[in-house]
């Protein structure tokens, strides 16, 4: 077939196909050689010349994915995060002009790859990976969030019923301790795979730089609550009827939490 | 061309000449910020601040009022046959209201069809049904922008055996059509000619010199037997000698250094920059130099990662 009746259309989804599919789409059947399509120059084949294409399009992508989930390739190893990466890019390849989402499914894709799906015996690894890259993709997501964000400075004194929670403030229970796991890659550490434990953390923004904090089973709940709408006292309420906490024990270990919170930013003025 | 695009052929012919700025990156916000550094403007990606409700947002609004801002786009994808997106060109619309910039720019390429994004400047074929359907859709962003874009010049690594029409007198041609601006790269001009069998100096004499809005180099690295864009390096002898040509014939423009991969401190990256200077005097001669050479097999073209977010905590 000559190349000359290819329609733009054709001759686009064909390479597209060829970077992204390694071949081309099922559907747009160009009965060609890259020959047929791609000129040679004094110095390289057709192939040669697509070959450039094909290798930068897997090697740019694997390294946006490798900056998108820097913890979660420490915790795979080079070679094992190259190869979901790959299959991911090849399964999920960009619908969207920004590569701030080029991860948005890459945990989805973890869970829908386990390599103990079917087995009843479940291994544990699987479950922290795809927990690692669920909190990392939300991270980059709470980086860039729309918010008016307001100077974080309250006093320790400030009443409770003037306390709100941050414009940008984002609670994470896992199965892992995850957030602490994060906490101790980005700086530099080398931690071992964790054993599974519940973990509680709170993500905030402050003068648009993250704070993460980790936090008690009783503090995420308590916020929790808070995040529901909940003011100050209605969230210890809360707390107290579905803990079954002594009132007083709350109360008298709440100048501690407030103090705590405050400093960590996870509460603004609630002006009226 | 209808009197909109006779109006944008002014615009394009009267936008000022901003003299020597720099790509805006996050690993430089803090300097900027702090510092003001002399640099004459700045050229910002309007992917990484369009969807921004965070820092990168916070500091372009910061930025835009202290230095001129040029917004330079990889993701309009002028050459894909699949439909415009609207959304995107929704928020460019917004995000220029915002920031002001003196042009907004774009790449001769295409991205991906059927909604998928490949993330590279893809090359077109030039011939002269490509040509209609770009120049269709170059009217249609204009007109819904309300002004004129400016098209850059992609480095390529193929050509394809359709095209008949050659990438200066394509370039030329959509001017004439919509009355849209270049941005002529150096750089890209001197990597698409040693890969593809064309002259870079004929390539640059062939252009409609008075449409050159804007200019960029780069740094490139030479792999033997073809040359990839990197722009992770210094600029190349041999593409200063280029830039010393196009300075002449275009009478000077806007020129901007690129530099998106391996990043240094924005000293070394500015004083790169001012190299230029001596370049826009000197007399050129076309006898190109021997280049080192990479034995790097994991050299990768037009470099994204500075288009993901730095996370800062």
């Amino acid at each position: 077939m000559s190349s000359n009746n290819f329609s733009l259309t054709q001759l686009q989804n064909w390479m597209q196909g060829m970077l992204v599919h390694h071949a081309p789409m099922q559907d747009i059947v160009l009965p060609a050689a890259v020959e047929d399509i791609v000129n040679p120059s004094q110095r390289l084949s057709a192939v040669h010349h697509l070959d450039i294409y094909r290798h930068s399009y897997i090697a740019r992508l694997r390294s946006c994915m490798q900056s998108q989930f820097n913890a979660l390739a420490y915790a795979l190893g080079p070679e094992l995060f190259e190869l979901f990466a790959d299959q991911y890019l090849d399964t999920y390849p960009s619908e969207s002009y920004t590569l701030n989402t080029l991860g948005e499914k890459f945990a989805q894709f973890l869970q829908e790859t386990r390599p103990d799906a079917g087995r009843e015996q479940k291994e544990n690894w699987p479950d922290f990976m795809i927990e690692l890259a669920g909190f990392e993709y939300a991270l980059s997501i709470i980086f860039d969030e729309h918010a008016d964000e307001q100077p974080a400075v309250i006093l320790h004194d400030t009443p409770d019923e003037m306390l709100k929670l941050a414009p940008v403030f984002h609670l994470f229970h896992h199965q892992y301790p995850i957030c602490s796991y994060y906490l101790e890659v980005i700086q530099g550490r080398e931690p071992e795979l964790p054993f599974p434990e519940q973990s509680y953390c709170a993500v905030t923004r402050h003068n648009y730089k993250l704070g993460l904090f980790t936090i008690r089973e009783a503090q995420y709940h308590f916020l929790k609550n808070m995040q529901r709408g909940d003011s100050v006292e209605a969230a210890k309420d809360n707390l107290v009827k579905a803990f079954e906490f002594k009132r007083a024990d709350l109360d008298k270990i709440w100048p501690e939490w407030k103090k705590g919170f405050i400093d960590a930013g996870f509460f603004v003025f609630d002006e009226p | 061309m209808n009197k909109t695009g006779d109006n944008y052929i002014n615009i394009i012919k009267s936008l000022p000449d901003p003299g020597l700025g720099l790509g805006l990156r996050s690993k430089h916000f803090n300097h900027i910020l702090e510092l003001n550094p002399a640099v004459d403007w700045l050229e910002v990606i309007s992917e990484n601040f369009m969807d921004s409700g965070g820092r990168p947002r916070y500091v372009l609004r910061q930025i835009a009022e202290r230095y001129p801002v040029v917004m330079h786009g990889v993701s309009l994808s002028i050459g894909s046959t699949d439909p415009l997106n609207k959304e995107y060109l929704t928020k460019l619309k917004r995000l220029a209201g915002e920031v002001k910039p003196l042009w907004i720019s774009d790449h001769l390429c295409w991205t991906g069809v059927n909604s998928l994004n490949t993330h590279d400047l893809l090359p077109v074929v030039l011939n002269d049904e490509s040509l209609k359907h770009i120049c269709t859709r170059i009217n249609q962003v204009q007109d819904f922008l309300a002004r004129p874009v400016v098209f850059e010049n992609p480095s390529t690594y193929l050509t394809f055996k359709q095209s008949t029409i050659n990438e200066w007198d394509f370039l030329r041609y959509m001017t004439e059509e919509t009355g849209c601006g270049l941005l002529l790269d150096v750089n890209n001009v001197y990597v698409s000619g040693f890969n593809n069998d064309f002259d870079p100096v004929h390539y640059i004499r062939q252009l409609p010199h008075d449409r050159i809005v804007q200019m960029h180099i780069a740094g490139h690295q030479h792999c033997g037997t073809h040359i990839i864009d990197t722009h992770d390096r210094q600029v190349a002898h041999d593409v200063w000698k280029l830039f010393t040509l196009a300075w002449q014939l275009t009478g000077g423009v806007a020129t901007l250094l690129e530099w998106d991969g391996n990043i240094p401190e924005f000293d070394v990256y500015h004083a790169e920059l001012l190299k230029a200077k001596q370049y826009m005097s000197s007399i050129g001669s076309f006898v190109f130099d021997a280049e080192e050479l990479a034995a790097d097999s994991e050299v990768v073209s037009n470099p994204v990662n500075f288009l993901v977010n730095n996370v800062n905590w």
